[in-house]
């Protein structure tokens, strides 16, 4: 057992006039070639919002299209991506343009750079103590690497792809489709796109696991960092073993398509599953990826709110590790109907119900440390809260889609869509609203309004649920994902769903009135003002923190009670 | 576009009539002991027999997913029912316990351990017994769902009897083909109906409600893949261009087709009817627009449908009508024997070869 | 670096380098795996008859089998990727064959363009868990071949069953044995671009 609570220390911050020597270049220089984390942070988290925005209106001109049977709109959609008079393949064809990049534009360019880059960058360095990252100008490049990707990928949307323009191969990008089945450019860019965004993501990882393993203040020991931060450096370490995986995949289906070998292509021996393999590889990393930065800002934000120490402490850091290991030991659970031998599909049958164990763990642990709390419901509280039901119900469908024998009726339907939105649409997204209004102030030194903020997840959580929540009945029933078009029996839940899109859209109106409330009539935001619960070192220092933090690196003391 | 479309439709035809003359071929070639190749006999090709086949009608909400359903669709195979009771009888009460656990703690802490009810936070942050429980718990639980899972997917995979027959399904770019090698090796291409007042998506078929027999939109076809009912089948599925899924709900049946290999799994149907499926890989524009229609018929009016076909045998033997009808030699000799033949003269053909 | 005026600036620098420079080896040697995956897993393949596949064995090993009494029913199936103009058919659709004992089967192919088209043949055994016993001597897949216009062809598969497959448990109940071949284009003829124009519509 732990003898220090790591929760509670003290540092020394430096409170002492840095507005005259705190020196910040000029516009250009700041914000273009910044190597201030910070800087860099808000720029990834700017950069994830405004993807957001588009990925999100994807998914609206989706829903549209879902609302009732038949093509509506498809051809409207055409014609913004600069079809002329498309036909009718090409119409369907602007319909997985909008799946893929629904995709990759939620996973690689707005959770990813919000968790990470945005988040990751802003408060690993002040929770640990440290002026900044270990590499600046390597994070710097980080970040434009992330842009130079997403507007790969923008390109790819206005170039022939194969029976359209832009890329329709689905964000997992699968052989043959991906390769003989897609001829023209837009595939390529979007390979390029995940080149880049995927280099970016490595730097990062790197620059993340050298300052979290050497940049951390005295006394600052591994089993005293917050919980944020031992989340960053378990998501680190999945991307610098997953990234280059995807990274070699690509490289070969870019090949496949462009210099005549093959790797994936049965006619010169190579076999389609391969790429599956080493997608999911990937590709099952990737998620946790997504959620674990998640579950880092939850267990600050519950332990904060209920005025207590995380309960397990260690428990949650290790359990943590435990589903960043054995996400790299079951990525087949994909690939169930790829017609895999009895004992494979056996094996990652019980090896993917096994990562139901620490998940259950960090559940636990969070309504633990609520329990017997002084539990105050303030707007991060209450998405934080919002996140561990949602995670739970996207979490125990997990369980279903990982008996390999029930897959085979639920596989690659709406069931899987409903389950991986529970836990990433509503599980990340809701964790970064949490983290947003959590640490929006401490960032910009303005106080959010909290009836706002409350607002915002009453109808976001209402919204999202109608969204999902149906979408497990459609799959019950057989409704098979990437569909454009549907039999009508399935209208009744899909006109629910879009019914539910607008609403959670309008959840968004009012958190974009909050951002403008915040700016304009803002109260300004003190050091600690989410009071005595908050103990991670950036509450020592003022909102916003000085440009430059821990000039004089703060001392961890042993925590004075327990 | 017409134009292509034409084209396309005469290129199918021609390949159609290829897979018969081949098949025709095979057979004759027993006769012909030389390692001279035939060139495939055109007269193999012969106006098919009188039919005794009318599809069969849908029931509305069997096979086919229901307005406003929320669960699976009912089952209609030994494994979808044991599936089904997985998923209704143990994973689906699992869950809903756990979720509403979860939930109720949550309104436990919001009512007793709010600000107001409780001022003074607790410093609990441990508690050993609590954590290796919650560990363990959730362990057992697993285990239990285990069992029958584990049990299912060894059910799923159990190889087909002796004897089983053998259908061959092969994904396209957006139809499906369903060989049948044991029945004459006859294909029966099958599209989607077209639906009215939509783009037309295939090759002038008929449109949805056209005809008594014609199931829901989105997934009627105009050629169903007719099986006998209550027997185990050997479905072979493989893809000639990109990757497809072949999937039916209602039958618990979901395998990828991968161009390049077959994969095999055994189908069940237990009662007549008319199931239908969709595919469930993403295979580019149509991909929405290639549904499956699986007909389960009795043997007899199985038999009765193969023999509607171009080529198509019973047992090795085409039936007196169908073969008076065809009046192709290729049609008579049995299978087995067929093959044995087959060998003994290509065996002869390689040793003049080497 | 930005300012920080950490006292020890070298030792740190250094220290950093060497943690990145880690990280950095273990990012390029899942790369690295990433490209050995394709090698291994064809390996793995061969090894384990995993994916259905077969193996192969040379005259000598093909001799040395012994000889059983049990049979197996053995299927044969061809297919032809979709745009390669060939017709390719097994001239057997099914055979009975003593296990251990080297059998042939025969497959026919024809080529209906008028240009000269290669092939190349990729396979698979299902079930599964059957594919490691399955022993090939000699295939047409084994070399690419070349067709001339209108060209036909009879082409042999010698294999035979190891009799080890009557001690697998995992093979108890398997009745019949599929031999699956796909015929492709093989990627440097010249037809491969005549096949895409087929493909589209």
């Amino acid at each position: 057992m732990a003898t220090t609570v790591p929760e509670h220390f003290q540092g020394h911050a430096d409170h002492h006039g840095h507005a005259d020597h705190d020196h910040k270049p000029s516009f250009f220089a700041r914000w273009f070639m910044s190597t201030n984390h910070k800087d860099i942070g808000t720029m990834y988290l700017i950069f994830a919002i405004f993807a957001g925005i588009i990925g999100g209106a994807f998914s609206g001109m989706m829903r549209i299209e879902l609302a009732e049977p038949g093509i509506q709109y498809l051809d409207i959609f055409a014609r913004w991506f600069g079809a002329t008079n498309p036909d009718f393949n090409s119409t369907l064809h602007v319909w997985n343009v909008l799946i893929t990049a629904h995709g990759l534009i939620m996973v690689f360019f707005m959770v990813m750079p919000a968790m990470i880059g945005g988040f990751g960058n802003w408060f690993v360095p002040l929770m640990i103590g440290a002026p900044d990252m270990a590499f600046p100008r390597m994070n710097n490049i980080s970040f434009w690497l992330t842009v130079a990707g997403f507007i790969s990928l923008l390109c790819s949307a206005f170039v022939p792809g194969g029976t359209g323009l832009g890329a329709g191969t689905g964000w997992t990008v699968y052989a043959p489709l991906s390769t003989t089945g897609s001829p023209g450019p837009a595939v390529d860019f979007g390979i390029f796109a995940l080149h880049l965004a995927g280099a970016g993501s490595i730097m990062g990882a790197i620059n993340f696991i050298t300052t979290i393993f050497n940049m951390r203040a005295p006394g600052m020991t591994m089993h005293k960092m917050p919980l944020f931060v031992w989340s960053v450096l378990v998501t680190a370490f999945l991307l610098l073993l997953s990234l280059p995986v995807l990274a070699a995949a690509i490289t070969m289906l870019l090949t496949d398509r462009n210099f005549g070998t093959t790797f994936f292509d049965p006619s010169g021996g190579g076999d389609p599953v391969l790429y599956q393999h080493l997608f999911w590889f990937f590709g099952h990393p990737e998620v946790y990826i997504m959620i674990l930065p998640g579950f880092g800002i939850i267990s600050q934000i519950v332990s904060t709110f209920s005025k207590k120490p995380v309960f397990g402490y260690l428990g949650m850091a290790y359990a943590m590790v435990a589903i960043g290991v054995v996400g790299f030991i079951v990525w087949a659970h994909h690939m169930y109907a790829t017609g895999m031998s009895v004992n494979t599909k056996m094996y990652f049958t019980a090896a993917t119900m096994v990562i139901a164990v620490p998940t259950g763990i960090k559940i636990f642990s969070w309504i633990a440390t609520m329990w017997g709390g002084s539990v105050e419901f303030k707007s991060p509280m209450v998405w934080a809260i919002g996140f561990i039901f949602l995670f739970t119900v996207g979490g125990v469908t997990g369980v279903v889609l990982a008996n390999g024998g029930v897959d085979d009726v639920l596989h690659d339907t709406y069931y899987v869509v409903a389950h991986f939105h529970y836990v990433l649409s509503l599980g990340a997204v809701t964790a970064l609203f949490a983290g947003f209004y959590y640490w929006f102030p401490k960032m910009s030194g303005r106080m959010h309004s909290e009836f706002l903020a409350h607002v915002h997840f009453w109808i976001f959580f209402i919204g999202v649920n109608m969204i999902f929540f149906p979408m497990h009945f459609l799959g019950l029933q057989g409704m098979p994902r990437r569909y454009p078009d549907y039999a009508e029996a399935y209208q009744h839940w899909n006109h629910v769903a879009t019914i539910g899109y607008m609403v959670m859209a309008t959840s968004l109106v009012v958190w974009l009135i909050n951002m403008l409330y915040a700016f304009t009539a803002g109260r300004k935001a003190e050091d600690s003002y989410w009071g005595e619960g908050a103990t991670t070192l950036e509450w020592t220092l003022t909102s916003p923190p000085p440009f430059h933090q821990f000039e004089t690196l703060p001392v961890i003391e042993e925590a004075a009670h327990h | 576009m017409i134009l292509g479309k034409t084209v396309r439709t005469l290129g199918e035809a021609a390949r159609a009539l290829g897979l018969y003359s081949v098949a025709a071929m095979a057979f004759s070639s027993t006769l012909a002991v030389s390692s001279a190749i035939a060139a495939p006999a055109a007269s193999a090709v012969v106006p098919a027999p009188v039919a005794s086949y009318t599809p069969l009608k849908p029931t509305p909400g069997i096979g086919m997913p229901v307005e406003g359903g929320i669960g699976l669709q009912q089952q209609f195979s030994k494994l979808g029912e044991y599936g089904e009771w997985i998923h209704d009888g143990v994973l689906m009460p699992i869950i809903t316990v756990i979720t509403l656990f979860v939930l109720l703690l949550i309104v436990i802490i919001a009512v007793r351990y709010n600000r107001r009810a409780n001022p003074v936070a607790s410093k609990t942050s441990h508690n050993t017994i609590l954590e290796v429980v919650w560990t363990l718990v959730p362990v057992l639980v697993l285990i239990g769902i285990a069992v029958p899972s584990i049990d299912l997917i060894a059910k799923q995979y159990k190889p087909a009897p002796k004897g089983a027959l053998t259908i061959k399904v092969t994904g396209n770019q957006w139809f499906w083909t369903y060989g049948y090698p044991d029945n004459g090796d006859f294909e029966v291409v099958s599209n989607m109906l077209n639906l009215p007042g939509q783009p037309i998506i295939n090759n002038g078929v008929r449109e949805v409600g056209s005809k008594p027999w014609d199931g829901p939109s989105h997934l009627e076809v105009d050629n169903r893949m007719v099986v006998p009912v209550g027997e185990p089948i050997r479905l072979q599925i493989t893809a000639a261009d990109v990757i497809h899924s072949f999937a039916v709900p209602s039958l618990w049946f979901k395998l990828d087709a991968v161009p390049g290999r077959i994969n095999e799994k055994v189908l069940l149907v237990e009662k007549p009817g008319v199931y239908y499926g969709q595919c469930s890989e993403l295979c580019g524009a149509k991909h929405g627009y290639m549904p499956i229609a699986v007909e389960a018929l009795p043997r007899a009016q199985y038999d009765a449908w193969v023999l509607t076909h171009a080529g198509g045998v019973i047992d090795g033997q085409a039936k007196p009508a169908a073969a008076a009808a065809a009046a192709a030699p290729a049609m008579s000799p049995g299978a087995v024997a067929t093959a044995e033949a087959t060998e003994a003269s290509a065996s002869e053909a390689t040793a003049a070869a080497e | 670096m930005a300012g920080a005026a950490a006292p020890s600036t070298d030792g740190k620098t250094r220290s950093n380098r060497r943690v990145a420079f880690i990280a950095l080896s273990m990012a390029l040697g899942m790369l690295g795996l990433g490209y050995a995956s394709v090698p291994l897993y064809r390996i793995f393949c061969q090894v384990t008859g995993y994916n259905g596949t077969t193996r192969r064995a040379d005259e000598a090993q093909a001799a040395a089998v012994q000889v059983t009494d049990k049979t197996v029913s053995i299927r044969f199936d061809a297919n032809v990727e979709r745009g390669m103009p060939w017709q390719f058919k097994p001239l057997q659709r099914t055979d009975t064959v003593t296990i251990g004992e080297r059998d042939m089967a025969l497959f026919w192919a024809k080529n209906d363009s008028d240009k000269v088209i290669t092939g190349t043949a990729s396979f698979n055994v299902e079930p599964e868990q059957a594919a490691r016993y399955f022993n090939k001597i000699q295939c047409f897949c084994f070399t690419e071949q070349t067709l001339q216009p209108g060209e036909a062809v009879k082409m042999p598969v010698i294999y035979y069953v190891d009799p080890a497959f009557l001690n697998d448990p995992d093979n108890k109940d398997v009745e019949q044995i599929t031999l699956s071949y796909t015929f492709h284009v093989t990627s440097t003829s010249d037809a491969k671009t005549l096949d895409h124009s087929q493909t589209g519509g």
